[in-house]
């Protein structure tokens, strides 16, 4: 092999995504130097487990959420952890790591699960249903009575998780970065790529379905009635 | 929609309730929300929904902890793939 490439693995290299691991604003806006400093392959391995590997149960959290089973959460975790690793020595300590990590989650599970599981394409969503006109569309935001969503409490976690799994791929994303991971819009929208009201829009749209998945989960167990109901009662 | 109160429109409020629980607005901005809210009780309902239904997100679907199989897997690899490192400098060098 003559091709000299510091610290990567060529095979690894060359599975790699440009996008997955580019440094760029979601480190924080200011882009240091990169190989400023030389750092032997042995403190790196250090560096890298003592910063990145502890992310790994928060990691396989959101791989659960995007394959929706263990066996591929597994894989797609090992496989960012292999890519992350490849490409340490782009990423600057003390910046925003976590979000780096996720970024490369995300591409790796778009560029090999999505593409392998055939979804009917997705893409357009956004655009077909325009942020102001969903807005428009709904009067309330929730459309619950006030007491229901603390009844919602009473759900099942497994509900929960199984209604936010059928949320399509893009607006569950959002929905988990936002409402789980407690990311902001901005670090979002560098994780998926996108603009930053693609991501308002998506989690607009996604917590909307999800409010309505789970408001006929509750129905369905008894545990709310329906409005038309209670309006008889 | 209407709450009697002139200064702010509560279709505005209303539309900025997921700004304003995510943690996107500014602050100028919050004051005016919160003093809207202090006298708008249709809109203090549904920005107590909405928050409602963000924590129950939060609480279900949290963390879940891998594996101990999946965490000896990556060590493993990440090992592997240290050694292949090694082994393309050496080459290299």
């Amino acid at each position: 092999m003559s091709r000299r490439t510091p610290g990567v693995v060529p095979h690894v290299l060359a599975c790699l995504d440009r996008d997955d691991v580019v440094a760029d604003d979601v480190t924080s806006g200011h882009r240091l130097e990169v190989s400023a400093v030389e750092e032997t392959l042995e403190q790196r391995s250090e560096r890298f487990e003592r910063t990145a590997l502890p992310f790994l149960d928060q990691l396989y959290s959101a791989a659960l959420r995007l394959t929706r089973n263990p066996a591929d959460a597994e894989d797609l975790v090992q496989e960012t952890f292999v890519k992350a690793f490849a490409a340490f020595h782009q990423f600057q300590e003390g910046t925003n790591l976590k979000a780096w990590l996720y970024r490369i989650l995300t591409n790796t599970y778009i560029n090999i699960y999505r593409k392998k599981q055939r979804e009917p394409k997705q893409h357009g969503v956004d655009e077909i249903e325009d942020w102001s006109l969903a807005r428009a569309a709904e009067h309330t935001s929730t459309g619950l009575p006030s007491a229901e969503t603390q009844a919602l409490d009473h759900l099942p976690d497994s509900d929960v998780k199984d209604a936010l799994a059928a949320l399509p791929d893009d607006f569950r994303m959002a929905v988990y970065y936002a409402d789980i991971e407690g990311f902001s819009y901005k670090e979002i929208a560098e994780i998926m790529g996108t603009p930053i009201g693609t991501v308002m829009s998506r989690l607009h749209r996604g917590r909307k379905l999800l409010q309505k998945a789970l408001y006929d989960y509750a129905l369905e167990r008894g545990i709310v009635r329906s409005s038309t109901e209670g309006a008889q009662a | 929609m209407s709450c009697g109160t002139p200064h702010v429109d509560c279709g505005k409020v209303i539309e900025a309730v997921y700004l304003y629980l995510d943690g996107e607005m500014e602050d100028d901005d919050c004051a005016e929300v919160r003093a809207h809210l202090k006298d708008c009780a249709p809109c203090l309902r549904e920005y107590g929904l909405e928050e409602d239904f963000k924590r129950l997100l939060a609480r279900k679907c949290g963390c879940e902890t891998a594996p101990d199989e999946l965490k000896s897997r990556v060590m493993t690899r990440l090992r592997e793939v240290r050694l292949e490192i090694t082994t393309v400098e050496f080459r290299t060098d």
